[in-house]
């Protein structure tokens, strides 16, 4: 019996490592078709960070969020626009905005705030890792959306992409309804997201982004997003909150001992 | 007339939420306070590094906790786990919190050599 199992697992690997090697030429090609955007990226607010951390002045930490354009003015209907400033002129909702705490900031935000990634290029899918551990992925193999039953809403959404050129188109829905975590703003279910990301120097990345949410908009939203190759790293440095000693308390984030 | 006006939102929420993590508007930005004292732990960790610092008093010893940046900030301006050690001296310059207990935000750090902790700036690079 063992025998029969033995002859049937090199039967297997036999046929898995002819099916490899029947597409690695193929495969190699389309590797080496694909951009190289190898290395660790730095956003725009996680470089301004980086220059201040250890040293900076309380405002100056406040004025790095200028750098996050997704806080800044989206293009609301009236009816979002108003739904908005009540929720946001609610007291409560002012003092929970005051106390949040993030670990983790989901799409759109995390392309644009102050976590370094890593971008990983293969032909089926890329994908953006970044130093807190969350991941996008880009499916690239052809693939759609999933269908309405095989979709549901996610803090990633769901993305596919392609190339043109040395571009890629990514496509992104099925991103939960809510706020985007830092600044005011706040999307529908419906909000659907292209971006288009490319390597326009060896050092810089770049994310044209457009945002259309036909519930809570008038136009698209367009912010083009830049990123710079972070020199000074050789390697991911994980970012977590295990050692979180600010707790809320009396409704105010405080210090905790150690 | 809705991007307008959701400008003044936008300007008020930013200035409560924050940098990573959580808001700095816990510290007294316009308030620095210079402590001189013993490190007893430093805290090579996130989301935060912290200095446990002890401080002379007129009380007798004050153990004030210092926050940093992430070590991974830290790490890229020249700081390590093995930058401050258990007995050291030093003078950290910190804006303190606005409920008065014994905390603060770093803002920098001499040894007792006088040398600065960390670099004085970042890289060009970055």
């Amino acid at each position: 019996m063992r025998a029969v199992i033995a002859l049937l697992l090199i039967a297997l690997l036999g046929a898995y490592s002819a099916e490899g090697a029947q597409n690695a030429p193929q495969r190699v090609r389309a590797f080496a078709a694909l951009p190289d955007w190898t290395g660790l990226w730095d956003t725009e607010a996680s470089r301004a960070f980086n220059r201040l951390s250890g040293k900076a002045t309380g405002n100056e930490y406040e004025a790095i969020n200028k750098y996050v354009q997704l806080v800044g003015p989206a293009p609301y209907t009236e009816a979002w626009g108003k739904k908005l400033k009540a929720e946001l002129g609610n007291p409560a909702a002012a003092v929970g905005a005051s106390n949040a705490k993030l670990c983790t900031y989901g799409f759109p935000i995390i392309m644009d705030v102050f976590q370094i990634f890593q971008a990983v290029v293969t032909p089926e899918e890329t994908l953006f890792v970044f130093d807190n551990g969350e991941v996008r992925h880009i499916y690239t193999d052809g693939r759609g959306h999933p269908v309405k039953d095989d979709l549901w809403p996610t803090a990633m959404g769901d993305s596919v992409g392609h190339w043109e050129g040395d571009t890629l188109v990514i496509d992104t829905v099925a991103r939960t309804e809510g706020s985007l975590g830092i600044g005011p703003n706040k999307l529908s279910a419906q909000a659907h997201f292209t971006e288009r990301v490319r390597r326009p120097d060896r050092n810089s990345l770049e994310d044209r982004m457009t945002i259309d949410d036909p519930i809570a908009f008038t136009q698209p939203w367009n912010l083009t997003l830049h990123y710079t190759r972070a020199a000074d790293l050789d390697r991911m440095l994980p970012w977590d909150c295990a050692n979180d000693r600010n707790p809320v308390v009396n409704g105010k984030i405080s210090v905790a001992p150690p | 007339m809705w991007r307008t006006s959701t400008t003044g939102l936008a300007l008020l929420l930013i200035a409560r939420t924050g940098a990573a993590h959580h808001s700095g508007a816990m510290f007294d930005a316009q308030k620095s306070i210079t402590l001189q004292g013993t490190v007893r732990l430093f805290q090579w960790t996130n989301p935060h590094c912290w200095i446990q610092l002890l401080v002379p008093s007129a009380a007798g010893t004050t153990e004030w906790s210092i926050e940093m940046g992430s070590n991974g900030n830290l790490y890229r301006n020249g700081w390590r786990a093995s930058t401050l050690n258990a007995g050291e001296r030093i003078t950290v310059i910190i804006h303190p919190v606005r409920d008065g207990t014994a905390a603060g935000q770093f803002v920098s750090a001499t040894a007792a050599d006088g040398s600065s902790l960390g670099r004085a700036s970042a890289p060009a690079s970055q």
